[in-house]
């Protein structure tokens, strides 16, 4: 294995920890508000790749694009990130509001349930056959073929898109989270609900908003991903897990943990493959979950939990 | 506080280790045992087959193209006598179980066509074996092992892969003249043997083999394609999934890799296109073989994939088998069994007569191989 196979790899873990960033977000973003862990997170994920889906089929598909595909792209994040936000507002509305003063093991059966409701009512209404962008098909393959090199290695133009597009939305996240009034009203709801909500907070609204947000960002997600690998109704399980863990390994309840996270998860995920083999490369992304749960608890950049006796 | 700080830790690992129990306990619902079965009555009105195959999900395209045949089989040979129930399987052995155990229990299903897959048919064999055995003919299903006497009750309409590996390390040694060969199998009971016998053909024969394996759920093969080498000349797909041999391709090409993609039967489809790779395939294409013009022309309907036809024959053998054992009015699944034996159609569609060994093989069946041109054009080039 030579230099340019780690390469390869690191620009495989890149892309695909951007991904897994963007998922964790939303759980991380969840968990630091209410303290609770949304596992019907994934299958927003799943509905944001079917957005997309729905938006490339609506534009006559890959082979027979009507519009620039920069315009493509750009249309499928934003309905992927609106769809995904409304049904956010639906799930916070619906499912997690009704049970906020109740034991937590309540909201998290109720997450659990949506998430079964929303893979089953997918795959009721649309099957199990994958949908595929075939971004292969779009403008003669340049999204694969085009690029740069880094050494012998061929970083795809899709790659970059997938990359950049994160970042990009990783930094409005923490610029609205940071600079703005309604950042600091979640950063106090986070810190603590009741006295935020003295201080005037509307914590209902703030509540809403972070659903939105985490669900955009999942809905994006679900995008990016299916620009290069077929969607099914069943992708959100397994996303879900992986962006739970990325959140988990960076420090649940920190957003720039989640993005580390999720960088991390997709280094592991990576090399595992490419080192070692593709047969065990869960189980490593896996074990790393429990080493950290072991050892380091609160992640890589989450707080310890200081409560007053 | 800091018992409170192990609690919350403990709450969040108990959660983590629940995930994955949910994930292995999904991904072991292949290997769920079976249900037993109600003995069903011997009965011939109303008669009927059951289709099992995967009608949706990742190798729809391969279902639909069964189903479309052997729906063309019941029209054109049944007479109205024999009916064909239809059971989705998603080439996955816990719905195949399922559905087969639904079949079983339903007296007036007197032989299945199907299961697509050669891990769909160990899945069923043991629910077809139990109380009245209920025969069945798989139209794709090629592991070796399958006719080795253990499931008595079981047909096929296509060679195996005894037959198709030598077949494929030949033309990869001979023909293609590769020095270096990538094999990724796709952890399935069709894929691990064939790959196998690929692998130990090519080896003898003085090929570098590199070995892999990838689940057949992963659709993100970076990390793989990544290890194809710079001498490999053939990357050898034993695959039931032609989208996810399809995808590989195109990320072959992503990283620059010109090594010629070789598929198996399994890829055999529309889903996979990519231009300058090689194919094998159980069966030839029909419409090239003379006196087979009237009957696609009554097919109607467009086929890309050789996976329709040999579900034409399965349906075919059993709408005989079926009418023979009703001529005396009754008829049982062990009569059934008995025909399906003497099976003989003359100049099948297939090419040739067509007939099963004692073991429920067919006798004379050779694999072909096909090269993959523009669009997915398929020229038979061996």
């Amino acid at each position: 294995m030579d230099f340019d196979f780690f390469v390869q790899q690191l620009v495989n873990g890149v892309t695909l920890g951007s991904v897994y960033a963007l998922i964790a977000l939303g759980y991380t973003m969840v968990y630091g508000i209410l303290k609770l862990l949304n596992f019907a997170h994934g299958e927003v994920y799943m509905m944001g790749a079917f957005a997309g889906f729905g938006i490339l089929s609506v534009f006559g598909g890959a082979l027979s694009l009507s519009i620039n595909v920069v315009a493509l792209i750009a249309m499928m994040l934003g309905v992927a990130m609106l769809g995904s936000g409304l049904l956010g507002v639906v799930i916070e509305r619906f499912a997690y509001r009704p049970l906020r003063d109740a034991p937590r093991i309540a909201p998290l059966i109720s997450a659990l349930g949506v998430s079964f409701f929303l893979a089953n009512s997918m795959q009721l209404l649309f099957g199990a056959t994958p949908r595929n962008y075939n971004t292969f098909d779009l403008a003669n393959a340049s999204l694969y073929t085009k690029g740069f090199n880094v050494g012998n290695v061929h970083v795809a133009l899709l790659r970059i898109i997938t990359v950049v597009a994160a970042l990009v939305l990783m930094m409005l996240l923490w610029f609205l989270v940071n600079r703005t009034r309604t950042g600091k009203a979640m950063r106090a709801t986070s810190f603590d609900r009741e006295a935020a909500a003295m201080m005037g907070i509307d914590i209902d609204r703030v509540i809403v908003f972070t659903f939105v947000l985490g669900s955009a960002l999942a809905g994006a997600a679900g995008v990016l991903q299916s620009l290069r690998v077929p969607t099914t109704v069943a992708i959100g399980f397994v996303a879900g897990l992986k962006g739970f863990t990325a959140a988990v390994i960076g420090g649940i309840g920190s957003i720039p943990g989640a993005m580390a996270g999720g960088l991390i998860l997709g280094f592991a995920e990576s090399y595992a493959q490419g080192y070692i083999s593709t047969k065990w490369s869960d189980l490593i992304v896996f074990s790393i979950l429990i080493l950290f749960m072991i050892f380091r608890p609160q992640g890589l950049l989450g707080r310890a939990d200081i409560r007053k006796v | 506080m800091h018992a409170r700080k192990r609690k919350g830790a403990a709450a969040l690992a108990v959660l983590a280790i629940a995930s994955l129990a949910i994930v292995a306990s999904a991904l072991a619902r292949a290997d769920v045992a079976p249900t037993a079965v109600a003995a069903p009555n011997a009965s011939c009105t109303g008669a009927k087959i059951g289709f099992m195959g995967p009608i949706t999900g990742d190798a729809a395209f391969i279902g639909k193209e069964q189903l479309g045949f052997s729906k063309y089989a019941i029209r054109k040979l049944a007479a109205g006598k024999v009916k064909l129930v239809e059971g989705d399987t998603q080439l996955d052995p816990a719905q195949a179980s399922t559905v087969g155990t639904k079949f079983a229990a339903d007296a007036s299903i007197l032989a299945v066509v199907g299961p697509a897959g050669s891990q769909e048919v160990l899945a069923v064999s043991p629910i077809f074996k139990k109380g009245q055995r209920l025969p069945f003919i798989s139209g794709s299903a090629t592991r070796t092992s399958l006719t080795n006497g253990s499931i008595p009750n079981f047909f096929r309409v296509v060679p195996n892969d005894s037959v198709q590996a030598p077949t494929t390390a030949k033309y990869i040694r001979q023909i293609l003249k590769a020095k270096s060969v990538f094999i990724v199998d796709d952890q399935t009971a069709y894929s691990k043997p064939l790959a196998n016998g690929v692998q130990a053909n090519l080896r003898s024969g003085g090929v570098k083999v590199t070995r892999n394996s990838v689940n057949q759920k992963v659709t993100d093969f970076s990390s793989l394609v990544s290890k194809i080498g710079d001498d490999v000349n053939v990357v050898y797909l034993p695959w039931q999934i032609a989208a996810n041999a399809q995808i590989f391709g195109q990320q072959m090409k992503e990283q620059g890799k010109k090594a010629i993609i070789f598929g198996s039967d399994g890829v055999d489809s529309g889903d996979f296109k990519i231009p300058g790779s090689y194919i094998s395939a159980f069966a030839p294409d029909i419409r090239a073989i003379k006196g087979n013009a009237a009957f696609v022309k009554g097919y109607g309907a467009k086929f890309v994939s050789n996976f329709g036809p040999p579900m034409y024959v399965a349906t075919q053998a059993a709408v005989a088998a079926i009418t023979k054992a009703c001529a005396d009015g009754d008829a049982t699944r062990a009569e059934v069994q008995k025909n399906l034996k003497a099976t003989f159609i003359p100049k099948s569609i297939l090419g040739g007569n067509f007939q099963f060994t004692a073991r429920g093989d067919v006798k004379g069946a050779k694999f072909y191989i096909f090269k993959l041109g523009a669009g997915g054009k398929k020229t038979l080039v061996g």
